[in-house]
């Protein structure tokens, strides 16, 4: 077989490359610029400087104050400060319960868990066969007793996006604070702390140009919060440790520049998608489009096709040199069927065939011409081989 | 067409890493990839196959190689194939051989249809056997040869099945790691025990999948074959023919476990001589060449490592075989493997059922 003509890199909900500028703005901080901003001489307050300059900038983007930005390293660690932060501050206070939907990422439930094993009730909410989370029970169990809840913006493995500002606006009613995963919606759904009654939101560098290892987590003024970490008293005895100064300016110029082109890359990612999906089901009708009855983010398209199963298209891509994803990979990278998708009530056989393709800066009308060559074709043998079986 | 792809079944140990090495070295177009067969989830400490740090093995030698590496999650089917067949087989006053239907059901079937999925003519794995024009044959190392626990797999898959190692002994093959540089590997201890039972303890895999109140897990009388009852047993799924640990003493010679009979659930013991037999049937009879005839004269294996021995078919019967052996043979026990062997070359095989007495009291002989 002959070495892959053009590799088509279709996973960027896993990871984006980090962008010219922003590895350019990162460079001082590994030179010159390396001080510790908590040291008060020049070159402390150097660092300083870019560091509260950064903060302002990721600020901004958000529609957030500085005092709200808590630099952190990923979208592991903000759901996790959020979740159980606000639990350990509020349990005191009496709140007993936290609530979450099934098709968060495993650093939501695995929070949650962490929460359940230090007596809190957890409750999940129920969800649509379309992927969205159901008022109804948003409603049932969204009550005075809720300390937390947390819902995705938009989700990671199908697309679906939540009515967030609206679920928000309702757990402020009942007094119970709110945390919002919006790793996969920045950029991609307009974001207004100033406007959207959340009062922690998460976001995740390396999904939009910025290194791997820095994120934020907005926290809204006055909201309680016991940190996960102690020792100094950087961001405020939040999150001590010496921040990273470098990547919170990769991080602040990133969400600049992802901001700014935000309109024009949605609408060019949806047209490519467009076309994406309606190549496949051309040649493959029955291919299934998980989550399509709900309004979707434009860059990811999770597809089953009866009769296959994702391990071995995988590989098969991959050795085609295209890139994709399938449920959730365990540590061993083996893959398991998705939670979501069981969540949402999509059959085990078509869970276990389930290929995302997650389309952002490097992909082109070739690389969805590619795809829609080669994954028929890969698909259609998949399936002469079950056939055969 | 460019070079001839081949998929390797890699598990971290030396073997598997020295079978991709060799093929890469032959100008294959290898993809390595390493099967996650179960799960003991975090609380297990590493064992030598199938475990994270195993996985982690796998994938450093295939980054060492440049080649790439894929983890395979076959975990429902060779729970189904392999670990429910173990405790039913245990249940039922037999002692299983996993590894005979991993590699008929697991490696080389469902491996060979991942092999199939990305274009792959070939697979290949780290076995101590050789595959000669089609023929399976005996590795050069008699003591790691492990053709007694490939006779299931389909006869057609051995046309595309490469065994790299065949030819080498043990020791050459850490040297030939060595010589390649993969020195996160060349070292590992070899893997003796079932790999799905992290810690040798079977008996804790039954009291977690069969009920309480299983017979195989149950009380039960230890007898003679005399039928005098000398002791108790706290289940029989414990013991295995040929095992003296458990018998009580007392005896003028040593006793060993004998027979196991669930409807009753007695462990019978005897002595050596008592432990002997002289024929054994086999089941699930799988050929790898042309079926023999009633009267041929084979080389059989009826235990890992245990001495060839020579033996006579002496009826062949659809899925089922008998062989009078030349010489009596120790503890021939039933769901261990029957072998048989024209010179190097594997013939077939099949699951014991049954031993049978003396040779002279062999009734199929006696007509």
């Amino acid at each position: 077989m002959t070495p892959a003509a053009d590799p088509v890199y279709l996973d960027h909900a896993a990871t984006t490359p980090v962008r010219e500028e922003v590895f350019e703005a990162m460079k001082p901080f590994y030179g010159p610029r390396f001080g510790n901003p908590s040291s008060t001489h020049r070159w402390g307050r150097e660092a300083r400087a870019a560091l509260d300059e950064a903060r302002e900038r990721v600020g901004r983007c958000l529609g957030a104050r500085p005092d709200e930005i808590c630099f952190t390293s990923g979208g592991t660690e903000g759901d996790n400060l959020a979740i159980l932060g606000a639990w350990r501050a509020l349990k005191a206070k009496g709140r007993t319960a936290v609530v979450t939907s099934p098709i968060e990422h495993k650093a939501i439930l695995g929070a949650v868990h962490q929460t359940a094993r230090e007596g809190a009730e957890e409750r999940i909410l129920a969800m649509t066969s379309a992927g969205v989370v159901d008022r109804q029970s948003f409603d049932e169990l969204v009550d005075d007793a809720v300390a937390v809840c947390s819902t995705m913006w938009v989700n990671n493995e199908i697309g679906t996006i939540q009515p967030v500002p609206e679920l928000a606006a309702k757990a402020k009613e009942r007094g119970a604070l709110f945390h919002t995963d919006a790793v996969q919606a920045f950029g991609k759904i307009p974001i207004d702390a100033q406007k959207q009654r959340f009062d922690f939101l998460t976001i995740s560098g390396h999904k939009f140009g910025a290194p791997k290892g820095i994120g934020a987590l907005f926290i809204r003024r006055g909201t309680s919060l016991e940190p996960l970490m102690h020792g100094g008293t950087q961001d405020r005895g939040r999150r001590p440790g010496t921040e990273n100064v470098a990547a919170a300016v990769g991080l602040a110029r990133a969400a600049e520049l992802t901001l700014a082109e935000c309109e024009a890359h949605c609408a060019r990612l949806r047209k490519l998608r467009e076309r994406l999906e309606a190549g496949i089901l051309a040649k493959v009708p029955d291919a299934v489009v998980h989550g399509r009855g709900a309004e979707r983010a434009p860059h990811i398209v999770n597809i089953s096709v009866p009769g296959t199963d994702s391990e071995s298209l995988l590989m098969a891509l991959d050795l085609r040199g295209i890139a994709a994803s399938g449920g959730s990979a365990c540590q061993s990278g083996s893959i398991s069927p998705s939670h979501v998708l069981s969540a949402i009530g999509v059959r085990p056989d078509l869970a276990s065939a389930a290929v995302r393709m997650s389309l952002g800066s490097l992909t082109t009308d070739h690389c969805i011409d590619r795809v829609i060559e080669v994954f028929p074709a890969l698909v259609a043998k998949a399936r002469q081989l079950t056939a055969a079986e | 067409m460019g070079r001839e792809r081949v998929l390797v079944a890699m598990s971290g140990g030396v073997d598997s890493s020295v079978a991709a090495a060799l093929l890469v070295e032959q100008g294959y177009d290898v993809v390595g990839a390493t099967m996650k067969l179960f799960c003991h989830g975090d609380d297990v400490p590493d064992r030598p196959c199938c475990s994270l740090d195993s996985v982690n093995d796998a994938r450093r030698v295939c980054e060492q190689l440049g080649i790439p590496h894929y983890v395979l999650n076959l975990e429902t089917k060779f729970g189904h194939d392999v670990v429910d067949n173990f405790v039913e087989e245990y249940a039922r006053g037999r002692t299983p051989i996993p590894c005979v239907r991993c590699n008929t059901f697991t490696k080389f079937r469902d491996f060979l249809k991942k092999a199939d999925s990305i274009d792959a003519q070939w697979i290949a794995t780290g076995h101590y056997a050789r595959v000669v024009d089609g023929k399976l044959r005996r590795g050069f190392d008699e003591n790691k040869d492990q053709t007694y626990f490939l006779w299931g797999i389909d006869r057609a898959v051995l046309s595309r099945m490469i065994l790299p190692v065949g030819t080498l002994d043990k020791a050459q093959t850490r040297a030939r790691a060595h010589a390649m540089g993969l020195e996160v590997i060349a070292e590992k201890p070899e893997s003796q025990e079932i790999c799905f039972v992290p810690d040798g303890d079977y008996a804790r895999i039954l009291e977690q999948r069969l009920p309480a109140d299983a017979p195989a897990l149950s009380r039960g009388p230890i007898m003679t074959l005399s039928g005098k009852i000398v002791g108790e047993h706290n289940g029989f799924a414990r013991y295995t023919i040929g095992q003296r640990r458990g018998v009580p003493g007392g005896f003028p010679h040593p006793m060993y476990v004998i027979g196991i009979r669930p409807h009753d659930r007695v462990v019978v013991i005897g002595t050596r001589d008592e432990l002997l037999g002289s024929g054994v049937v086999a089941r699930e009879v799988n050929w790898l060449a042309a079926p023999p005839s009633i009267g041929d004269r084979v080389s059989v294996r009826v235990r890992h490592r245990a001495p060839l021995a020579p033996a006579e078919i002496v009826r062949l019967d659809g899925e089922e075989i008998e062989l009078a052996l030349d010489e009596p043979v120790s503890a021939i026990t039933p769901g261990q493997s029957m072998v048989l062997y024209e010179g190097d070359r594997v013939l077939g095989g099949g699951f014991i059922e049954a031993s049978r007495g003396q040779r002279s009291s062999l009734p199929v002989l006696a007509a």
